[in-house]
């Protein structure tokens, strides 16, 4: 196994965790602002999810060709739920105390976002993009079948040449990427919170 | 819709084969999963080892699980359906323990006063009120059970990843769209269908509780 | 200084508010009560337009809030809510600093503004200033609630039940260093409480509603006085009648049904009864039911009879009260007389009760702390 398909993984990962987090931010924003377009945009990312990972990626390289970007965009969207619908919630959940508070005080709506809202759902934020780059991990084994390369063309190796070791030592690199990104975000997500609650 | 003559049927099989293995998969797994949870959450001295382990597992891509069991089994629908099942285990099974785990320890104590016998206790009071989480679990399990199945084909073992595997090697945008859509609408049919089901079991106590 | 014409609110086909129109003045502590619905908070609220009225004006300093920007006009006016809404992301003096910020006060100013403030509730900045809210307890969060509202010094300040989460202890000290800010600051405060003991406790002028009017507006010893409907009185419980205890009559301080005998009952069985009940006398009433005198144990015993009706026994006379009478007065013929009570009779002169030491005290004792039992 080569280094460069680690690195290349790791570069479709964090490339699409990205792009998701740019993209899911504002969208959960929008949401939580927008009462009527919160329940086309909740519901639009929880379907984009249920559609078949290698399908979404099929469905993205129909128009982009095969390749990276391709596998990039499949991925955004695809890891786009958790990081909308936790900014959403994070935002929603503030306790109505202080949003009453800052609102009473005479902060502006994009003041009370930037200065309040937004610095006390981080967190919450923070976990959903957590979630996104574990998933982002797994799926992006599928980058292989849209030519994207990444571990998953060591793993598909080794099934086709009926290679034990190929395929574990495919597969065990990924969990060890996927460990790592998990404990370690979440070592981070401890220490925001620590100093958050309220 | 030339497309319809010369693929209808085999979508529709498709269709049938990639709901049985999601049928089959999720039932299976979700039997499993009810039972270790249960028991873990009768020593959570291992459970407290066994969670972490069971999230590391969770990251394997279900290609792993389908790859190895298909060098053991070789290629018999069995393959698929136990891949698939064990994937299926690990959200049924952690929400199963985390939802008993978080039953408030003040009813069990009042069961227990109540004279409830541990596995009285156990169906009467603690599956009952961790039954919304495991349903979420559940709900969870088959969302990406109907998204993994597609690998079935990986394997030529058919379902809706044929049309998306062969559109993907052919280019052919109308076959991949032709496996996608039925998976997608599978896919949220059966968590509209647990919802409704979640619904349905956890208002019902909560009604009665109230009346009381 | 606050305003209100004509105001009304409405929520579907609630009326919250219901065409009102008062007045607070410069300085004034007023105190919004009554019971919850009655539109106290949404009165609260829409002074600082977190609420907007359906039809009438709210006019601070004469100019009509409608034409006021919002974000403006709260800056003007201190906030303070139940909830105590400290942002748990800044520290406190960030906290404190928030609109002194916006209104681009310089970073020194700030400072010592919020170094002042502090020192005014005991919580010195060197201390407290760069802890977070969670550090904090629930009264020296809300304290720092309070100097928050009042840091860009504005000329109003609103409190939606500040107090409302705070144990007994800490809400009545918070309750006097509220007072004594007032005292020293000069703003007008308006204060929405559902506890009348706060009320009355703090306000200069108490605004009473219900129903989304006002049922009174007065000073807490003008309500006191005269409460103008019985919810009022209720609300006030016996403390009306504690400041005015002229009202109270020998009838709220006696214990009611006395054992009593007639005349014609016999000698042995009064002294049973008196050694049954652990008394040491019988009052004793005629046969048409009015009072006739007292028999003790030492006059049974000095007239030397053992048989014969009680009647016979020469009766000791007791002090007497009628149940119309001044309380103030039974409680002086009590503490003047040799004897253990004063007999209240009616006004047809049969016995109504006895004004005891002990009745005297739990009555008292009703009136301070209410029917406890």
């Amino acid at each position: 196994m080569t280094m460069k398909l680690v690195l290349e993984h790791l570069y479709l990962v964090l490339l699409s965790v990205l792009f998701s987090t740019a993209v899911g931010l504002p969208l959960g924003i929008f949401a939580y602002l927008n009462r009527p377009a919160r329940k086309v945009v909740l519901w639009a990312s929880e379907v984009l999810q249920t559609i078949p990972a290698l399908a979404l990626l099929g469905m993205v390289m129909v128009l982009f060709g095969a390749g990276k970007p391709t596998v990039i965009i499949g991925l955004v969207l695809y890891s786009l739920l958790p990081i909308v619908h936790n900014t959403f919630l994070g935002l929603d959940n503030i306790n109505p105390g202080i949003k009453e508070a800052a609102r009473g005080m005479g902060l502006s709506k994009w003041d009370r976002l930037f200065s309040i809202e937004l610095p006390l759902a981080f967190p919450m934020v923070f976990t959903g993009i957590r979630i996104a780059t574990v998933t982002a991990v797994g799926v992006a084994v599928f980058a292989t079948s849209v030519g994207g390369g990444g571990l998953g063309s060591i793993i598909n190796q080794g099934i086709r040449t009926q290679n034990m070791r190929l395929i574990f030592s495919g597969t065990l690199t990924l969990m060890a990427m996927a460990v790592v990104f998990d404990a370690g975000m979440a070592l981070i997500e401890k220490r925001m919170n620590r100093r958050a609650t309220h | 819709m030339n497309f319809w003559n010369l693929y209808g049927h085999k979508l529709l099989v498709a269709i049938g084969v990639h709901f049985l293995y999601v049928l089959a998969a999720v039932s299976i797994g979700f039997v499993v999963a009810l039972t270790l949870g249960i028991l873990l959450s009768r020593v959570p001295s291992i459970a407290k080892m066994a969670l972490p382990l069971i999230s590391v597992f969770q990251t394997i891509p279900g290609v792993v699980f389908i790859g190895l069991l298909f060098l053991s089994l070789g290629m018999v629908p069995a393959t698929a359906i136990v891949a698939l099942a064990i994937y299926a285990v690990f959200p049924i099974l952690k929400n199963t323990y985390v939802g008993l785990l978080s039953v408030d320890k003040s009813l069990l104590e009042a069961a227990r006063g109540c004279g409830m016998s541990k596995m009285q206790s156990l169906f009467e009071v603690e599956l009952p009120l961790a039954l919304p989480s495991i349903i979420g679990g559940l709900r969870m399990s088959t969302v990406y059970t109907v998204s993994w199945a597609v690998l079935a084909s990986m394997i030529g073992l058919g379902g809706l990843g044929e049309f998306i595997y062969i559109g993907i090697a052919t280019n052919n945008n109308a076959l991949i769209v032709a496996g996608a859509i039925p998976s997608g609408i599978m896919a949220i049919l059966l968590s509209l269908l647990i919802d409704a089901v979640k619904k349905r079991i956890t208002h019902a106590p909560q009604k009665e509780a109230s009346a009381a | 200084m606050i305003r209100f014409e004509h105001v009304t609110k409405k929520y579907g086909d609630s009326v919250i508010l219901d065409d009102l129109s008062f007045e607070i003045k410069e300085g004034e502590f007023a105190v919004l009560i009554g019971p919850s619905g009655c539109g106290k908070t949404t009165t609260l609220k829409s002074i600082n337009r977190l609420i907007e009225p359906d039809a009438g004006h709210i006019y601070v300093n004469g100019k009509d809030i409608a034409e006021t920007d919002p974000v403006k006009l709260r800056r003007s006016i201190g906030y303070v809510i139940q909830q105590i809404g400290l942002f748990p992301n800044m520290t406190v003096a960030q906290n404190i600093g928030v609109v002194p910020k916006r209104l681009k006060y310089e970073k020194s100013e700030i400072l010592k503004i919020t170094r002042e403030l502090m020192d005014m509730v005991d919580m010195s900045y060197d201390e407290y200033g760069h802890k977070y809210p969670s550090e904090l307890s629930g009264g020296q969060q809300q304290r720092i609630g309070v100097l928050r509202a009042l840091a860009a010094s504005p000329p109003i300040v609103l409190m939606d039940e500040p107090f409302g989460a705070l144990d007994p202890m800490t809400r009545s000290s918070l309750q006097e260093e509220i007072i004594r800010l007032h005292k020293k600051l000069h703003k007008t405060f308006v204060f929405v409480t559902h506890d009348m003991d706060e009320a009355l406790k703090l306000a200069d002028k108490i605004i009473f509603m219900e129903g989304g009017h006002i049922i009174q507006m007065a000073t807490p010893e003008e309500m006191l006085e005269n409460p103008a409907s019985d919810l009022i009185r209720s609300f006030m419980g016996k403390r009306a009648a504690d400041s005015a205890p002229v009202q109270l009559t020998a009838a709220d301080f006696m214990r009611p049904n006395p054992i009593s005998v007639y005349k014609n009952r016999g000698i042995r069985e009064c002294t049973e009864i008196m050694a049954r009940r652990h008394i040491d006398s019988l009052l004793i009433k005629n046969d048409d039911d009015t009072y006739a005198g007292v028999v003790s144990v030492n006059s049974i015993k000095r007239s030397g009879k053992t048989t014969g009706p009680i009647g016979e026994v020469p009766l000791s006379e007791n002090a007497v009260s009628y149940v119309t009478e001044d309380a103030m007065e039974s409680f002086d013929k009590l503490l003047n007389s040799d004897k253990d009570y004063v007999v209240v009779l009616n006004e047809d002169d049969t016995i109504a009760g006895i004004v005891t030491k002990t009745s005297m005290a739990k009555a008292m004792a009703d009136a301070l702390w209410g029917d406890a039992q």
